[in-house]
């Protein structure tokens, strides 16, 4: 019971509050994040406050007319209301935007900028690749592996048939 | 050796290795399965229209997950452990065989019964003969007898090096003033290759070890010619 209205107590300083008393050193600033906002959050549907905080003419009579029979108001009346209240519609938040296109163009331009970086680099900068790497030398370290039995069991030399001298279909 | 583009390990040639490639996938599996599960919730929390996402706690599910991974924990470390004391066994080895390593080769001295040492310096590549391997050839392999269980000590002459042959399942530090004792056996005759594994200089990456395990008549062929020649 003493909890309860001391929290109410509590909440209404929380929500309410423009003014700030501290421990006798007079008013405290009032920080704009410390005041409730309005927010569209999907998992968080109804924000502490509304959207349109100072009503016009119009909207304060629509609000006049709602505290009446609400099979009153016409369809627009009602979405009217409903844009008082909030900003966006769940519809609204959830759809996606179109960015996700242009984060995949800059991706696809930049790695293909880089090959052309790569094939400068291997025109201009490096030297030649050492001979090891010509095709017969390649047949011969190639031949040579198998010959070795390198890795028989389950690896490169495993695969080869030496009867038929081919690799394993 | 490894073949071009390889990204697994390479076949064991030790017992020893062997454990290894099992613990190996055992524990890839395990990894596997986690980060799947993983990439499910992610897709799963981003994608999802549900709007209630935020529970603040709840017993059940916290004891599920600190429990469940102290048990996957349990299954990794066993299989680690029984391997890592498997290492560590009594061995009795038929031959010692001492790895100096030195800015930048290696020297194999075995002492045992003969005076035997020799340096191994890598094959320059344009030294290499047709055929052979750009930056793993050595002119003198370190020779051992295939199925004898092989202590090698380890130590450097200078700075650190590291004596590694993956197919064997080896590697031990070369630390200057200390000596390091690892054994192998070769389970079959072969080339087994490796290379300096700890960072000693200009030429690091050019210091390979190359071990050759023959039939052991081959192997006291081949001592007695090397004795001769020195």
């Amino acid at each position: 019971m003493l909890a309860t209205r001391a929290l109410r107590l509590v909440g209404k300083r929380a929500i309410s509050t423009s003014v700030c008393v501290r421990g006798g050193h007079g008013v405290a600033k009032v920080e704009q994040y410390t005041l409730p906002a309005y927010f569209d959050r999907r998992e968080n549907p109804l924000p502490d406050i509304c959207y349109v905080q100072s009503l016009s003419p119009e909207q304060q009579s629509l609000k006049e007319k709602e505290k009446g029979s609400w099979a009153a108001l016409s369809n627009e009346e009602k979405i009217a209301l409903y844009r008082i209240s909030f900003h966006q519609s769940f519809a609204e938040m959830k759809q996606g935007s179109a960015e996700w296109k242009s984060v995949v163009a800059g991706m696809f331009f930049l790695i293909g900028f880089t090959g052309l970086v790569v094939l400068w680099q291997r025109k201009f900068v490096y030297g030649p690749v050492p001979h090891t790497f010509e095709k017969e030398y390649k047949e011969k370290e190639l031949q040579r592996m198998l010959d070795m039995r390198i890795n028989p069991v389950e690896g490169f030399s495993a695969k080869w048939d030496y009867e038929n001298k081919q690799w394993k279909k | 050796m490894a073949h071009p583009s390889q990204l697994g390990f390479q076949d064991a040639a030790s017992p020893v290795m062997e454990e290894l490639l099992h613990f190996h996938d055992h524990a890839l599996m395990i990894v596997f399965m986690i980060s799947t599960l993983v990439l499910y919730i992610i897709i799963a929390m981003v994608t999802t229209d549900l709007t209630n996402k935020y529970i603040l706690d709840s017993q059940e599910i916290e004891v599920i997950w600190t429990v469940l991974p102290g048990l996957i924990l349990i299954l990794i470390a066993l299989p680690s452990l029984r391997i890592l004391y498997l290492m560590d066994e009594i061995n009795d080895p038929h031959l010692t065989i001492k790895a100096m390593g030195h800015q930048w080769y290696w020297s194999y001295e075995y002492t045992d019964y003969e005076e035997l040492g020799f340096d191994s310096y890598m094959i320059p590549t344009q030294d290499l003969s047709p055929g052979q391997f750009r930056l793993l050839e050595t002119d003198h392999r370190m020779v051992v007898p295939s199925e004898s269980p092989v202590r090698v000590l380890v130590s450097a002459e200078d700075v650190l090096h590291s004596w590694a042959v993956p197919a064997l399942g080896v590697k031990m530090d070369a630390v200057p003033g200390r000596l390091n004792q690892t054994a192998f056996v070769a389970s079959r005759s072969g080339v087994y290759y490796g290379q300096c594994s700890e960072i000693c200089g200009a030429n690091h990456s050019f210091m390979p070890i190359v071990v050759e395990a023959v039939p052991l008549e081959h192997f006291e062929n081949w001592s007695s010619l090397m004795l001769e020649d020195a």
